[in-house]
């Protein structure tokens, strides 16, 4: 069945993207490559794909940048207003609930496939995944995006149970630069956010500071051990 | 009438192109727009051709639009949609400035362009860079024309948006000086004009800081047309007529005062 | 429910071995003199490929050749011209006359009726009557001898300015006079020079640098092309008829 819903109109800017979110003891770790880009041409390389919706909630979008950036706006005011309304933090659970319900009702519209990440009082780090039909899952650990497509299988054979925030940390950039590598879509530098109850931290890896693994060099006549010369970070504002 | 658009000829057009009638071709701005961050604020920059498919339409239009005093907009995309959310953002956005009693920020600017954008998804095609100097600061931003947006040191649309983005990506630092953020953009825009069919003629260029905005219309003018190497004037009666017909359309009439007093119309 | 009418429409990809490349051409007869020009951008799409691609050739001392619309095809189209023109040199001792030339080129053309070369040909140059002489032609062969003729991107442009200038459509001749049949070379050249400057002004894919070529019938004086500047011969000798190029700059956004 041809599902149109995948199909981007023409002319829109895709967020072609790797990104995941994954659940440890204290919190959760959301990342993200930063390419966004229209046909073949990189609209933005250096894209922030992790969206505050609230103090200690994140989501990462996939799909369409307008969609995606769209659903966000929505929620984050719908937050405040329940954050006015309760008196208190909403929940991830309350957060991927209106993002849910935003994908799904719309679902004939909208190209948007979103994890929810973040940290609250009642069940502590929680991950939701909502991929393209408007579904919702709870989940220790998701990836999404069109990179995710190469990773799944190290993604199961790497994780456990019971990691603190450095592995957790590790894990997440070691995933998206595999799946930066393989997918042309994404790419050019990682972006993380560490939600805890105490803060949110914010962490960048440069595009030319990826965890590398094997790369044929071997077979490219480069095994020498030979310096390259070493490349100048670009400057970015962050 | 009611506000917005009318969409009553929607069936019929429906039917005419159903029937083999073309569409009609809009103006569209084949357009290298571009805008750059510097130490004081922003430069916008904007070539002046306008195309209607191959033909140039305009050989110097303006595509820096006024939002308010201290924030402007470079529109690519179909010309009558540029100008239109231009104005309307402008208009809506000097209201709000009045209802809030404070100076408009460039988010909201960019918050009314995307929602607008997005409700219309996609079109209404205006690509979009955004810049200006408010109280929390100078901001750039690009807005495509399904309503996604990005926020940049340095930006480019249209279809120049590659040849200008080619020179920002080597050339572009923080800090940059008035002057070399200008010499920048020249240079970017240049780099559509030249290597870009769908842009041409002038250089517009727009410097925005906390204090003032200065608009250069025509900042740089590197296709100026030759003289021609003939004149052609045509003698009196060279056009053929078959027929000629005087009119007199001054209209006279007598008027008669019938007494009374005369009707006050002051 | 998704739309369940988008579903399977079977999709048909065709490679498309054509590519339209912009530019210009035209050609104006003199009474003893052929003027050929075409500007020397060569574009696909909003890109320009090169600011300088020939569109106009000599092929022989008086027969001079332009093509526009898909390059590669121009390009092997005059080689096979210039190759079928060798051929008939070494049969004949002699260079084909500007007729047979026209009709070779038809013959060309229409014997890739089903799979033409898809360009528009203009053909100038001289007549054995010593006359200035234009053949235009369309892709599949079928061609005519007129004055004068644009083609190309901004035909739509050039040919009624020309109609007006060179065949003096719409204008009146002042009464007791009547309008000339053949316009004087220092005419005919300003006349395509401001043709190909207006052209540059209003359309996206002409531009760049303009080639002239003046083909001189058997000894007529060189009134006209004395003292231009940029001037270059291209004739092998100087006692049949003459042809000389004559190149400017256009405007490049």
């Amino acid at each position: 069945m041809n599902v149109d819903i995948q199909q981007l109109k023409s002319g829109e800017v895709n967020l072609g993207t790797s990104i995941m979110a994954v659940q440890f003891d204290g919190g959760v770790v959301v990342g993200a490559d930063s390419r966004t880009t229209t046909g073949s041409y990189i609209a933005n390389r250096v894209t922030d794909k992790l969206t505050h919706v609230h103090d200690r909630i994140y989501c990462c979008r996939s799909g369409s940048a307008a969609d995606t950036q769209t659903i966000a706006d929505i929620v984050h005011m719908s937050l405040q207003q329940y954050a006015q309304s309760f008196g208190e933090a909403p929940t991830v659970s309350v957060a991927a609930n209106y993002f849910q319900t935003l994908c799904y009702t719309n679902k004939d519209n909208l190209s948007a496939g979103i994890i929810v990440g973040g940290w609250d009082k009642d069940v502590g780090p929680s991950v939701y995944n909502i991929p393209l039909g408007g579904g919702l899952f709870r989940q220790p650990w998701a990836i999404g995006g069109s990179g995710s497509t190469y990773v799944y299988g190290y993604c199961d054979a790497t994780y456990r149970e019971g990691w603190g925030r450095d592995e957790t940390v590790e894990f997440v950039k070691n995933t998206l630069s595999l799946a930066m590598a393989r997918d042309g879509s994404s790419g050019g530098v990682i972006r993380m956010a560490v939600i805890t109850e105490d803060a949110v931290e914010r962490l960048f890896v440069p595009g030319n500071q990826l965890p590398t693994f094997w790369e044929g060099l071997e077979v490219l006549g480069n095994s020498s051990g030979a310096k390259q010369p070493a490349v100048e970070p670009m400057a970015v504002e962050v | 009438m009611s506000a917005g658009f009318d969409f009553s000829n929607h069936s019929r057009n429906t039917f005419l192109s159903e029937k083999g009638l073309k569409v009609p071709k809009a103006t569209s701005t084949g357009t290298t727009i571009v805008g750059c961050l510097f130490k004081d604020g922003i430069v916008l920059g904007a070539d002046t051709r306008a195309t209607e498919g191959p033909i140039v339409a305009d050989k110097n239009c303006e595509k820096i639009h006024f939002i308010s005093d201290s924030i402007r907009c470079c529109g690519a995309g179909t010309a009558a949609d540029t100008e239109f959310i231009t104005a309307l953002i402008s208009s809506n956005i000097e209201l709000h400035a009045l209802s809030t009693g404070r100076k408009p920020r460039v988010v909201t600017a960019m918050t009314m362009l995307k929602q607008r954008l997005f409700q219309y998804q996609g079109h209404i095609g205006a690509a979009l860079v955004l810049g200006g100097v408010d109280p929390s600061g100078a901001h750039l931003f690009t807005i495509h024309p399904h309503g996604s947006t990005d926020k940049l040191p340095y930006v480019t649309m249209g279809s120049g948006s590659l040849a200008a983005m080619a020179v920002f990506e080597s050339s572009w630092k923080p800090d940059l000086s008035r002057e070399d953020a200008l010499k920048l953009v020249t240079a970017a825009v240049s780099a559509g004009i030249f290597n870009d069919l769908g842009s041409g003629s002038n250089v517009d260029a727009c410097v925005i800081t906390a204090t003032e905005t200065e608009m250069l219309r025509g900042y740089v003018k590197p296709n100026e047309r030759t003289q021609k190497e003939r004149t052609y004037g045509f003698r009196r009666g060279t056009t053929a007529w078959t027929a000629e017909k005087i009119r007199n359309l001054v209209v006279s009439e007598e008027i008669t005062p019938i007494g009374g007093e005369e009707m006050d119309t002051s | 429910m998704p739309n369940m009418s988008a579903i399977v429409h079977p999709q048909q990809r065709h490679f498309n071995p054509y590519a339209e490349n912009g530019g210009t051409i035209l050609a104006i007869a003199g009474a003893d003199f052929t003027v050929i020009a075409g500007d020397t951008r060569q574009s696909e799409g909003y890109s320009i490929q090169t600011r300088y691609a020939p569109k106009v050739f000599r092929l022989t001392d008086r027969a001079v050749l332009a093509v526009n619309g898909f390059a590669a095809d121009g390009n092997m189209f005059v080689k096979k011209v210039k190759q079928r023109l060798e051929w008939y040199k070494h049969a004949h001792a002699k260079d084909m006359p500007l007729r047979a030339i026209a009709r070779l080129i038809q013959t060309m053309l229409y014997a890739q009726r089903f799979f033409p070369y898809y360009v528009y040909n203009i053909l100038g140059g001289i007549e054995e009557d010593g006359s200035g002489a234009v053949y235009s032609f369309d892709p599949v062969g079928s061609y005519e001898r007129e004055a004068c003729r644009a083609a190309g991107a901004a035909q739509s442009l050039v040919q009624p300015f020309l109609d007006n200038q060179i065949y003096f459509k719409n204008q009146t001749a002042a009464p007791g006079r009547s309008h000339p049949s053949h316009l004087p070379l220092p005419d005919v050249l300003s006349i395509v020079v401001d043709s190909f400057t207006s052209a540059t002004e209003r359309h996206i894919e002409v531009g760049d640098g303009l080639e002239i070529y003046i083909v001189l019938a058997k000894g007529r004086s060189l009134q006209g092309v004395e003292g231009l500047h940029g001037l270059r011969e291209l004739s092998t000798q100087e006692d049949g008829e003459r042809v000389f190029v004559l190149q400017r700059d256009l405007k490049k956004d």
